[in-house]
């Protein structure tokens, strides 16, 4: 009977995958809800969490994916970005995994979006209230190279046994004469535990200071969920003589011009030829438009 | 003469599907709806978060019931407040979430509780301070979350401060809570509910009078 098999197709979701929505199952979804509630609520505190396989390899996001899979509504207005960049690989991937799983709307506009799934940066667009920032994470544990064992760090966050840290900046001090770490530089929140903020570049540790969004960290491999709340404390490392300072450029971005965003040295010719643009490809497009805009008035 | 199925008297009550309270239409959606704003309640506390309106068993916040519908399973063990375990409730979270009813509330993860609870919050699971998040998620069924504000609170998830007004709190929860809150990394979270409306107040968050 050949008529069959169109009917039996036509009870399969629109989207057509086959998953549940957003593709994690229901039981694996509470668990980790359960999770972020706790994470929220102990900011700066790696929870452990039962993290699942994913359809892609550790180190692409997996973390991130599965808090975003979690927190996701079919309302939601998702923004993924690798680096800055809408239109990279992992960030296209990503965008394109959940539009069809979970069939939410995606955008490239940092105010648009409600949850912006991120690897290594924060939008330079500031964000507001209501929105979430989900974090992809590599190593949750900042004093993971300095301690190797998880008993011991898990005792030193128990007694907030950091001094070890600073040892670490200071030795950055002793031989280079200012702290050298650029990214993935630790940060006190809300005056207790020390966090590692994922690989953001330190450019970016003042953009979670009294964040009005709620951020949320994912680290896939290492099966870790933490938070910041919104409005939240957060301090990065320093010294009294050698306090926090983020880089500077002395290059304004070759396209938009901006003299304040995070520029990434892009090497144009086999002659040593270089330019410097912004890292955060929806603020220079913003920046492009408005320009646009004024010219043509 | 007897017959063997006779003589044997079941250990459990058997589950009664008459009158058994409804769960979700559509759990996938509706879940991640209630986890949103129970994730916003706790991540800015103070703040009221409305749930649809919903049946729920007798005694029961719509709230209360639909937190429960979201966030439990046969992973969490519930402990519920001797006034508020009915048949009814019992039935209805064993048949939707397969949750087990637990009788100490120091294995409890989740609460389910009115603000006249017997003894301190230390009763329920605190957490270590290697593992905080082992800890107690309370629901609290109070009167209104809507009265006149005359707390102020203060900490993560608030920008400056926030008053909130909570009615059917006995006189000794101030001080618990200022208790809950020296207590941190350790401590209990607390999910309050009336009728349909969701506030958060997590262990880090200062309450003043």
């Amino acid at each position: 009977m050949t008529t069959a098999f169109p009917d039996q197709t036509t009870d399969t979701p629109a989207d057509a995958t086959g998953y549940n929505f957003a593709y994690l199952d229901e039981q694996t979804k509470r668990m980790i809800r359960r999770c972020l509630l706790k994470a929220v609520a102990v900011p700066g505190y790696q929870v452990p969490f039962g993290g699942r396989e994913m359809p892609l390899p550790y180190g692409w996001g997996t973390g991130g994916m599965q808090v975003t899979a979690t927190v996701i509504g079919s309302d939601d207005v998702l923004k993924v970005i690798d680096q800055g960049a809408d239109d990279t690989t992992n960030a296209v991937s990503i965008r394109r995994f959940f539009a069809r799983t979970a069939g939410v709307a995606t955008t490239e506009s940092t105010p648009q979006a409600s949850v912006i799934q991120t690897r290594h940066r924060i939008p330079e667009t500031p964000l507001s209230r209501g929105q979430i920032l989900v974090y992809q994470v590599p190593i949750p544990e900042p004093l993971r190279f300095i301690e190797p064992r998880e008993t011991e760090t898990r005792k030193m966050h128990a007694l907030q046994e950091y001094g070890v840290m600073h040892v670490k900046l200071y030795e950055d001090i002793a031989r280079f004469g200012h702290i050298a770490t650029t990214y993935a530089y630790p940060v006190k929140v809300n005056g207790h535990y020390v966090m590692d903020p994922s690989p953001i570049p330190k450019f970016d540790n003042p953009k979670m200071h009294g964040c009005p969004a709620l951020q949320l960290f994912g680290a896939g491999r290492e099966k870790r969920i933490y938070a910041i709340p919104p409005f939240t404390r957060v301090e990065s490392l320093d010294f009294e003589d050698h306090p926090f300072e983020v880089q500077g450029w002395d290059q304004t971005c070759e396209f938009c011009g901006s003299d304040h965003s995070f520029l990434d040295e892009v090497v144009i010719d086999d002659y040593g030829g270089r330019i410097f643009i912004c890292s955060d490809t929806d603020y220079c497009n913003q920046r492009l438009d408005a320009d646009a805009r004024k010219e043509a008035v | 003469m007897t017959t063997p199925n006779q003589t044997r008297t079941p250990k459990t009550p058997a589950l009664s599907l008459t009158g058994l309270c409804g769960g979700f239409d559509d759990p996938v959606q509706q879940s991640q709806q209630v986890f949103r704003r129970a994730l916003t309640a706790l991540s800015e506390p103070g703040t009221l978060q409305t749930l649809p309106a919903a049946d729920a068993p007798t005694g029961i916040h719509p709230a209360a019931y639909q937190l429960c519908l979201a966030l439990l399973d046969a992973e969490t063990p519930l402990w519920i407040a001797p006034a508020l375990k009915s048949e009814a409730l019992v039935s209805a979270l064993r048949f939707h979430c397969g949750c087990r009813i637990v009788d100490d509330p120091g294995r409890a993860e989740f609460a389910l509780i009115s603000p006249d609870i017997d003894g301190e919050l230390t009763r329920f699971a605190q957490g270590s301070h290697e593992y905080p998040d082992r800890s107690t998620t309370l629901i609290v069924q109070v009167g209104s979350l809507e009265a006149t504000a005359d707390w102020t609170l203060s900490g993560p998830g608030i920008d400056g401060t926030r008053k909130v007004g909570i009615t059917g709190l006995d006189p000794r929860w101030p001080g618990m809570l200022a208790d809950n809150h020296r207590r941190f990394p350790c401590g209990v979270d607390i999910l309050f509910t009336a009728g349909s409306v969701l506030m958060g107040l997590p262990r880090t968050t200062r309450v003043e009078i």
